[in-house]
């Protein structure tokens, strides 16, 4: 079977933009979760939300470009710029018809779809634009990557709610491994912050409302948790033909190893640790470890009371004893809920722990609930070294609709 | 119509093309090509149009986009459509 390298990562995150400052804010404990001051929130019951406020898109796109893409598609070709540089990756490897992009994404062209509509229904300030629909499409921003790098393979753009980049990487890794593709750009993107989803998250009544201090709201696995934080981002990685990665002389950061995917087919919202359970079982076989050997999952971890209970009871079901043994961590404690980035922006997290040999923690753990009961990292970022090392971990992404995709990755030997 | 008018349209004309296309106005001249000259393509083309239609209040046919090559021909099928309605 053909094996996949991880050769390159680009990250844009409410805590930073680029691979290295998203992993030492990541392991500093510091959240990136801020006021909104982009619209009003004054009917709003959460002013809070995680935005990349470092991220300066004219650094990646003249004012023409920028003019042509949605948010959403800004962050996901600049993060997609990012992992290729990255990968030390010339333009001439992916010119081809061998190399493609998957991408997730749970909302698209939120903003500007929200725009024209405003215009539509007779808000003054609201302008129609002619090109409202190449914005706002959901593929718009895997396409915009191709036409930016040149990949003339594969172009697919996955949405899965929540679990939309872990579903695109684990799609990707199969289109290599199976002799479809050498080089993928794989992950996910979302800019969903926007007055109107945050007015319908709201009466869902998902989100936490802890408004004070914002960077404290998102407490995963704690008793006192009351909900996610809507959040914005991008997380690309890199993904080779390992043989094709080794010829070209590239890095390898890691090898990516299985992924399982799976649906509740219960309930539109509600989750299910059976479905979740048998996510991670799949990607265990398909990538042919055994539970005793995941010494790390970096949790979904969202910080709603339905979720965390869940997830814990999949991890332990699929694990046992050895699920009380390892790190299980949320990073969204820090990030937010960046819906179809979230899993991408998290298996890269996955791979960095690996690569750095440090688990970042799950910050704002303030109380203990009985049914979460594993060990979440809640001192602050935990260093492996002696004994217990981080060889495999794996990265679980659950979404709406009872979509469940799990990636396992391996330190590269 | 008062060469004032014809000079009113121009500006409003030449200020949509430069919000739109992102160019300098200095390179705006009547036989300055909107593609040729300043990289517009199709949908800038649509763009234009939409935002001459909410200026002039007027309504400008699928056919007249094509036609509208550069800076004068835009001018000039405004201030012509302006006449006929």
């Amino acid at each position: 079977m053909r094996r996949v390298a991880l050769t390159g990562i680009g990250v844009i995150a409410p805590v930073g933009v680029g691979r290295d400052a998203v992993w030492s804010a990541l392991i500093g404990g510091q959240s990136g979760i801020g006021r909104i001051e982009e619209f009003d929130t004054t009917n709003l019951k959460t002013n809070i939300a995680g935005l990349c406020r470092e991220f300066k898109p004219e650094c990646f796109f003249d004012e023409r470009e920028l003019s042509r893409l949605d948010r959403v598609s800004q962050l996901a070709v600049a993060a997609s710029e990012l992992a290729v540089r990255d990968a030390g990756l010339s333009n001439g490897l992916l010119d081809s018809y061998d190399a493609g992009v998957v991408l997730g994404t749970g909302f698209g062209g939120q903003a500007s779809i929200e725009e024209f509509c405003g215009a539509f229904f007779g808000n003054e300030r609201a302008r129609k634009s002619a090109i409202a629909i190449p914005k706002s499409m959901y593929n718009a921003s895997s396409s915009n990557i191709a036409i930016r790098l040149k990949t003339r393979g594969p172009n697919i753009t996955i949405t899965t709610a929540c679990s939309s980049g872990a579903n695109a990487i684990g799609q990707a890794f199969h289109l290599i491994r199976y002799g479809h593709a050498e080089r993928m750009i794989a992950g996910g993107a979302d800019a969903p912050v926007t007055p109107v989803v945050m007015d319908a998250w709201k009466e869902m009544r998902v989100l936490s409302t802890k408004n004070d201090p914002p960077e404290r709201a998102c407490k995963p696995f704690s008793a006192n948790r009351d909900g996610f934080v809507l959040a914005e981002g991008a997380g690309i990685v890199v993904l080779e033909e390992m043989s094709a990665a080794r010829e070209r002389g590239a890095r390898i950061l890691a090898e990516v190893m299985g992924y399982g995917s799976t649906a509740d087919a219960a309930h539109i919202t509600f989750p299910c640790p059976e479905g979740e359970s048998q996510a991670m079982l799949r990607a265990l076989k398909d990538a042919q470890v055994g539970s005793d050997e995941i010494d790390h999952v970096n949790a979904h971890g969202t910080a709603t009371r339905l979720n965390d209970v869940s997830e814990t009871e999949a991890i332990k079901r699929v694990l046992g004893n050895r699920a009380f043994e390892i790190p299980v961590n949320s990073i969204k404690s820090m990030i937010g809920h960046s819906m179809g980035a979230a899993g991408a922006i998290e298996f890269i997290a996955t791979v960095l722990a690996i690569t750095e040999q440090v688990v970042p923690p799950t910050i704002n753990y303030e109380e203990k609930d009985p049914q979460c009961d594993l060990d979440y990292v809640t001192e602050g970022a935990r260093p492996m070294d002696g004994r217990v090392r981080i060889r495999t971990a794996m990265s679980n992404s659950f979404g709406f609709g009872g979509n469940n995709a799990v990636l396992v990755v391996r330190k590269f030997e | 119509m008062t060469s004032e008018a014809a000079q009113s349209i121009e500006d409003v004309v030449k200020n949509i093309i430069v919000g739109e296309l992102r160019v300098d106005p200095s390179q705006l001249a009547p036989e300055t090509h909107l593609m040729k000259d300043l990289g517009a393509d199709s949908l800038d083309a649509l763009n234009i149009a939409l935002r001459l239609e909410e200026a002039f209040k007027i309504k400008i046919p699928d056919e007249a986009i094509p036609r509208f090559l550069t800076v004068g021909d835009i001018v000039k099928g405004v201030q012509e459509h302006l006449k006929t309605n």
